[in-house]
C-alpha cells in the first residue's frame, strides 16, 4: 500500500481517552497507517483530555484518531470542544471500537467525521483518515503559499 | 515426548490408509490448506500411525498422576465440578453486593471481584468524570467500601477472586473486613488474579501503576506476606488471558505464561523462599478462544510440560507443585457485535474446550459482553450454559473424554512443540523479565494480531456476521444501553470525599510515611504496610500514588 | 502573514511553534524564507543531543532530565526523531508517550519527528527545526535520535554537548559504541544501573576513553531512568559542558553552522563526483582503479575536477 500522495506525509494522532485499557484494535489501525505512508504519534490508553490537546497541538496533526470501548466514547464531544477551544478545529476526528447504536448519532453531532465498528476494512479506514487529513491540510497549505508569495 | 511414527503391527493398515488416501485424493478435487492460529497445518485424518498410545505413561500418564496430562487430580469433575466462577462488577459497592447475594442464593461456591478501570488506572473515584465510573466494574477505594461490597458474604469459607494488580490493595481492604469481622487470615481462600505484573506491561497497560522493577520487588513482597499471613490464597495468577486477547497465538500464550512463572519461581528462589512452599500456591489463569481442538491440545500440553518443569528445571519435590491449575474464561474477542444472539453459540463451544481441557474453574461470557457489562438475563445465560454442558450433555462423566484420539493426541504434541520452542526464545532472551523489557514479547504478539487481523480481512478466517452471512440489522434491535445510575454514583463520591474529610489525617500520613520508607528499604515487607495502610483507612489513590513515587512510574514501550 | 507567525513565536505561542516546524519540515522556498527571518533571534539556547541504541531507556532519561531542568525554571523543547519505514515512507512515533511526566506542562514543548526516508536532508531540516525552537525562546532543546547510523550521528552533532546513552546487556562488548558515536560523546551515561552488569559496561566504557580519545574530560555517569538516580549528576555534567558567555554563545552557534555547513558540503560533493560524467573524471578513476595513481591523490583531483 503506497504513500499518500500528500506531501508531509499526513500526521495522525491515534490515541485512547478514559478508562478502558485495552488497545490491540488501535495498534493494528497505527500500523495500517504506517503501511500506507503516514506517520502515527501513537500513545498509550489513559491519555486526559487535555493532553491529547496539547499533543495535538505540538505535533501539529492533520486527524485525531480515538479507539474507545466501554464508555469512553461519551467523553469524545467534550475532547471536541476542548480542541475547537485551542483553536484546532481543523483537524479530523474519527472514532474507531464499539458504539452502541443509540449514542452513535450524538457523536456525530458534535463533530465525529465517523465511527468504525469491529468489522471495518483496513481500506475504509485508510480511505478515510487520507480524506480527513487532505482537508486538514487546507489551512496549512494557504499558510505556504503565503509566505512563499 | 515421543513424536516418531510407530510401526505396530497391525495387518492390512497401511494399505487400507493408502486406499484411503488415494480415494480421498480423487473426490476433494482442490483441497484447503487449514492451519490453526497456532500455525499448526491440520490434515483431514489422523490414524494409529500418528499417535498409537506407546509412550501412555510417559506422555499421559493417569489422572493425578505425572505428568497428569489426562487432568490434575484423579477424581476431575467426576468428583467435583469445576467452580463457576463468574466475574462481577459494576457500579456502587452497594450494586455488586445485590448481585453477589443473587449468584450465592442460586449456589455458587465462590466469586470474583472486577473493580471499575478507575482502579485499575491506580487512582480514586473522585479523580475522575463520573461518568466513566463503574461502567465495567465496581469502585472500591477504602475498606469500608469492601465491607458494603461483601455484606452478608461469609468470608472464612467462600473463595473470592479479586482482580487486583499490583499493589493488591482489594485484597488489603478484604484482610481489614476479615479483622473487623473475627474471621482469621488463615480462614480466607481465594486468588490474587491480577498479580501477574509481567502480563500487564506486554499486553493490558496495567503498568502505568509501577515501574517493571518496583512491580517486581512488590509481587515478591505479597507473595512472601501471604504465605506466612493468609496461606490458603493464591497470591500469584499468572494470567496468558492479556496476550492471547491481544493477539498472541494459543502457543505463544503458553510459552509466554509458562516463562513466567519460571521467572516467577525464581525470583522467589532468589529471595530465599522454598520452591515447593511458593509453588503450591501457583495458579494461571487463561482464554479459552474458539479454535476447539486447538485449546484442549493447549490446555494439555501446557499441563504437561509445566510438570515438567516444575520437577526437572525448578527442582519441586511436591507432587501439588508439580499440578497445573488454571482458571479460564471463554475469550471475549471472539464474540461479535453484530448478531449478538449468536455469541450464546459462541460461549457455549469455548466452553466446552475448557470443560474437555480440564479447567479448575471457569467464568463464560455473557452474549452481550461486547457491549456493556453484563444484564441480569444475560449473565444468567452465561451461567446456565454452564450447567446445561454439565447436566445435559454429561461433560462431567468422563474424565479427559478426548485422550487417545488420534487427532488430539497428535495435536497436543505438536502444540507441545509450538510451545517449546516459544520458552527456548524466551531463554535465549535472558527469561520473561529480560524479555518484556526489551519489547521482544511485544513484537511478536503484534505480528500475530497483524496477521490474524489479515486473515479475517481477508475472509480467509470466516466470522459469521461480520465477514460472511452478514444481515441488514435493524437499529432497534438492542435495548437502550444500560448504565450505572449517574446520581447514585455521584452520592457515592460525595460519601467517599467526606469519609476522606472525616478521617485522622494524621493516622494517614503515618501509615503512607511508613509505606513509603518500607519502598525505600531493601528488606522490609512492602505488601505488609500496604495492608496495614488500608486498616488506616488509607485509600487505594494514595497508596498507589504512594508507590508510583517511591518506586518510580511505569512506562510503556512505543509500538515496535 | 509571516510577520503574525513570528511574533506569535516570539511571544511563545505554542501553536505558532508547532506551525513554524512544519513549515521547517516541508522544505523549499517557504522554509528558507522563515529561516532567515528567525535566525537573528536565535542564539540563546543550549543545545543537547541524546543518542544511543534502542532499548537502553534514552526517553525515560530525557524525561528525568527534563524533570531537573524544569525543577531550575527553565523551559524546554524536544524534538524526538524516529526513522520512517523505507517501504511505505509511513512512520509509527512513539517516543514522546515515555515522556508522559510532562504531559501537562506548558513548558515542555515536545515535537516527534520522522526520518522520512531523508535521513541526509534530514540534518538540513533539524537545523531549521531546532533553529526555530531556539527562536521561540526556549531554555534548552534536546535532540533524540536512535545511533544506529551516521547520518543519525550527523542530527545530533548539531547539540552544543552529545549525551550518548548505554545500558548494561548480555554480551561481552559494549554493542553500543559504533564508529563515530564515542567520538562525538561529550558525556557517556550507563542507564539502567541497577542491572548486574552495568559495572562491567562502565568500566568497558572508561577503558575505551582511555585508548581513543586523548585530552578528553569525557565521564561515564550511572543512572536508574526509572528510579531517577543519577539525573542530578547527569544535570551537572551537561551544564558545565554549556559555556554560558555571549562569546561562547556565538562560538557555539558558528561551530554548529560550520559542522553543518561540513556535512552538506560532503553531500555536495559526493552527489557531484558520482553524477560527474565526462573524460576526465573517468581517465582518473580508471588510473586509481589501476594503482597508477594513489587513492590521496586521486581525490584531490577529483575535487578540482568538479568544483
Amino acid at each position: 500500500m503506497r504513500a499518500r500522495t500528500l506531501f508531509p506525509p499526513p500526521r495522525v494522532l491515534v490515541t485512547k481517552i478514559g478508562l478502558d485499557g485495552h488497545d490491540r484494535g488501535s495498534r493494528i489501525v497505527a500500523a495500517y497507517l504506517r503501511d500506507a505512508g503516514m506517520e502515527v504519534i501513537y500513545t498509550p490508553p489513559w491519555q486526559t483530555i487535555s493532553h491529547v490537546v496539547k499533543l495535538a497541538l505540538e505535533e501539529d496533526v492533520d486527524v485525531i484518531g480515538v479507539s474507545s470501548l466501554a464508555t469512553d466514547h461519551l467523553i469524545v464531544p467534550d475532547l471536541l470542544a476542548q480542541l475547537r477551544k485551542a483553536g484546532l478545529g481543523h483537524i479530523g476526528l474519527l472514532v474507531g471500537g464499539i458504539v452502541p447504536e443509540d449514542e452513535r448519532a450524538a457523536l456525530l453531532q458534535a463533530g465525529v467525521s465517523a465511527i468504525f465498528g469491529p468489522g471495518s476494512s483496513r481500506q475504509q479506514i485508510v480511505d478515510h483518515v487520507a480524506a480527513l487529513a487532505a482537508k486538514a491540510r487546507e489551512v496549512l497549505n494557504s499558510h505556504l503559499w503565503e509566505i512563499a508569495r | 515426548m515421543t513424536n516418531e511414527a510407530v510401526q505396530l503391527p497391525l495387518p492390512g493398515l497401511d494399505q487400507a490408509n493408502r486406499q484411503w488416501g488415494y480415494d480421498y485424493g480423487r473426490q476433494i478435487g482442490k483441497d484447503r490448506v487449514v492451519k490453526n492460529r497456532s500455525g499448526i497445518e491440520i490434515r483431514p485424518l489422523y490414524t494409529p500411525r500418528d499417535w498409537a498410545g506407546e509412550s501412555y505413561l510417559e506422555d499421559l500418564g493417569f489422572p493425578g498422576q505425572y505428568p497428569f496430562t489426562r487432568g490434575i487430580y484423579a477424581t476431575m469433575y467426576r468428583g467435583r465440578t469445576w467452580t463457576q466462577r463468574q466475574l462481577i462488577g459494576l457500579g456502587t459497592p452497594e450494586d455488586y453486593n445485590q448481585r453477589v447475594r443473587r449468584i450465592l442464593e442460586a449456589g455458587a461456591t465462590a466469586i470474583s471481584l472486577i473493580p471499575c478501570n478507575s482502579g485499575f488506572r491506580g487512582i480514586d473515584c473522585d479523580e475522575v468524570d463520573p461518568i466513566l465510573l463503574g461502567t465495567c466494574g465496581t469502585v472500591v477505594n477504602t475498606t469500608e467500601h469492601m465491607d458494603v461490597a461483601l455484606a452478608g458474604v461469609p468470608l472464612g469459607t467462600i473463595s473470592t477472586a479479586m482482580n487486583d494488580p499490583s499493589p493488591f490493595t482489594l485484597l488489603a481492604f478484604t484482610l481489614g473486613v476479615a479483622k473487623r469481622r473475627g474471621v482469621p487470615w488463615t480462614s480466607i481462600t481465594g486468588t490474587s488474579n491480577q498479580s501477574d505484573y509481567l502480563s500487564h506491561f506486554i499486553a493490558n497497560h496495567m503498568f502505568y501503576r509501577l515501574s517493571l522493577p518496583g512491580s517486581r520487588r512488590v509481587l515478591l513482597d505479597h507473595i512472601e506476606f501471604c504465605r506466612k499471613n493468609v496461606p490458603n490464597w493464591n497470591p500469584v495468577s499468572i494470567v496468558g488471558q492479556h496476550m492471547q486477547q491481544a493477539g498472541a497465538t494459543p502457543a505463544e500464550t503458553m510459552g509466554f505464561t509458562l516463562s513466567t512463572a519460571m521467572q516467577y519461581a525464581q525470583d522467589c528462589v532468589e529471595r530465599g523462599m522454598d520452591i515447593d512452599f511458593v509453588l503450591r500456591r501457583f495458579t494461571f489463569f487463561f482464554d479459552i478462544s474458539i479454535s476447539f481442538f486447538e485449546e484442549v491440545a493447549k490446555f494439555r500440553a501446557g499441563r504437561r510440560i509445566w510438570a515438567r518443569l516444575a520437577r526437572e528445571r525448578l527442582g519441586a519435590k511436591d507432587p501439588s507443585s508439580w499440578r497445573f491449575k488454571f482458571h479460564a474464561q471463554t475469550s471475549g474477542v471472539d464474540l461479535t457485535e453484530q448478531q449478538p444472539l449468536n455469541n450464546i453459540a459462541r460461549v457455549a463451544v469455548q466452553a466446552m474446550a475448557g470443560i474437555m481441557g480440564g479447567l479448575q474453574s471457569m467464568h463464560t461470557d455473557a452474549y452481550d459482553e461486547a457491549i456493556a457489562t453484563p444484564t441480569e438475563e444475560t449473565a444468567r445465560i452465561a451461567i446456565a450454559t454452564q450447567n446445561i454442558l454439565r447436566e445435559e450433555a454429561h461433560l462431567c462423566d468422563v474424565i479427559d473424554p478426548l485422550g487417545g484420539s488420534y487427532f488430539v493426541e497428535t495435536l497436543t504434541n505438536q502444540m507441545e512443540a509450538e510451545i517449546e520452542e516459544v520458552i527456548a526464545k524466551i531463554d535465549n532472551a535472558g527469561g520473561m523479565y529480560k524479555a518484556a523489557d526489551a519489547g521482544l514479547v511485544q513484537t511478536m504478539i503484534g505480528q500475530s494480531a497483524l496477521a490474524f487481523q489479515e486473515r479475517i480481512e481477508s475472509a480467509d478466517q470466516k466470522v459469521v456476521g461480520v465477514n460472511c452471512y452478514q444481515i441488514d440489522e435493524p437499529a432497534d434491535r438492542r435495548k437502550p444501553t444500560e448504565r450505572p445510575d449517574i446520581e447514585r454514583m455521584k452520592e457515592h463520591v460525595a460519601r467517599f470525599k467526606a469519609y476522606k474529610d472525616g478521617r485522622s489525617q494524621a493516622d494517614v500520613d503515618r501509615a503512607l510515611d511508613t509505606l513509603a520508607r518500607a519502598a525505600n528499604s531493601r528488606h522490609e515487607n512492602i505488601y505488609e504496610r500496604v495492608v496495614l495502610a488500608a486498616e488506616s483507612g488509607v485509600t487505594h489513590g494514595e497508596i498507589v500514588s504512594c508507590l508510583r513515587k517511591e518506586l518510580g512510574f511505569g512506562h510503556p514501550l512505543a509500538l515496535a | 502573514m509571516l510577520e503574525t507567525l513570528v511574533d506569535r513565536l516570539m511571544h511563545a505561542d505554542a501553536s505558532a511553534l508547532a506551525r513554524c516546524i512544519t513549515l521547517m519540515e516541508c522544505g523549499g522556498p517557504s522554509a528558507e524564507i522563515l529561516h532567515r527571518r528567525i535566525t537573528p533571534l536565535t542564539g540563546r539556547a543550549a543545545i543537547i543531543g541524546f543518542t544511543g541504541p534502542p532499548g537502553v531507556g534514552k526517553s525515560t532519561l530525557i524525561d528525568g532530565y527534563i524533570g531537573a531542568l524544569r525543577a531550575r525554571g527553565h523551559t524546554v523543547a524536544v524534538a524526538a526523531v524516529d526513522p520512517s519505514s523505507p517501504i511505505s515512507g509511513g512512520a509509527i512515533l512513539g517516543d514522546r508517550v515515555r515522556m508522559q511526566r510532562h504531559t501537562d506542562d506548558p513548558g515542555v514543548f515536545i515535537r516527534s519527528v520522522a526520518s522520512r526516508g531523508h535521513l541526509g536532508g534530514l540534518s538540513e531540516s533539524m537545523h531549521r527545526i531546532v533553529d526555530v525552537m531556539d527562536a521561540a525562546g526556549r531554555d534548552f532543546v534536546i535532540v533524540e535520535t536512535v545511533g544506529i547510523g551516521q547520518s543519525e550521528i550527523e542530527i545530533v552533532e548539531i547539540a552544543d554537548v552529545c549525551v550518548v546513552v548505554n545500558a548494561p546487556n548480555s554480551g561481552d562488548d559494549v554493542q553500543a559504541i559504533k564508529a563515530g558515536v564515542l567520538e562525538i560523546a561529550d558525556v557517556l551515561v550507563v542507564n539502567k544501573a541497577d542491572l548486574p552488569l552495568a559495572d562491567r559496561t562502565a568500566r568497558q566504557l572508561r577503558s575505551m576513553l582511555k585508548l581513543r580519545r586523548e585530552n578528553q574530560d569525557v565521564p561515564v555517569i550511572e543512572t536508574v531512568a526509572t528510579r531517577e538516580t543519577g539525573i542530578d549528576r547527569l544535570e551537572c555534567a551537561i551544564e558545565s559542558r554549556i559555556g554560558r558567555s555571549a562569546d561562547e554563545k556565538v562560538l557555539r552557534r558558528t561551530r554548529r553552522m560550520r559542522r553543518l555547513i561540513a556535512q552538506l558540503a560532503g553531500r555536495m560533493v559526493r552527489d557531484l563526483v558520482l553524477d560527474s560524467a565526462g573524460a576526465e573524471m573517468d581517465a582518473l578513476v580508471k588510473a586509481a582503479s589501476a594503482g597508477e595513481v594513489d587513492l590521496a591523490a586521486a581525490v584531490r583531483r577529483a575535487l578540482k575536477t568538479v568544483l
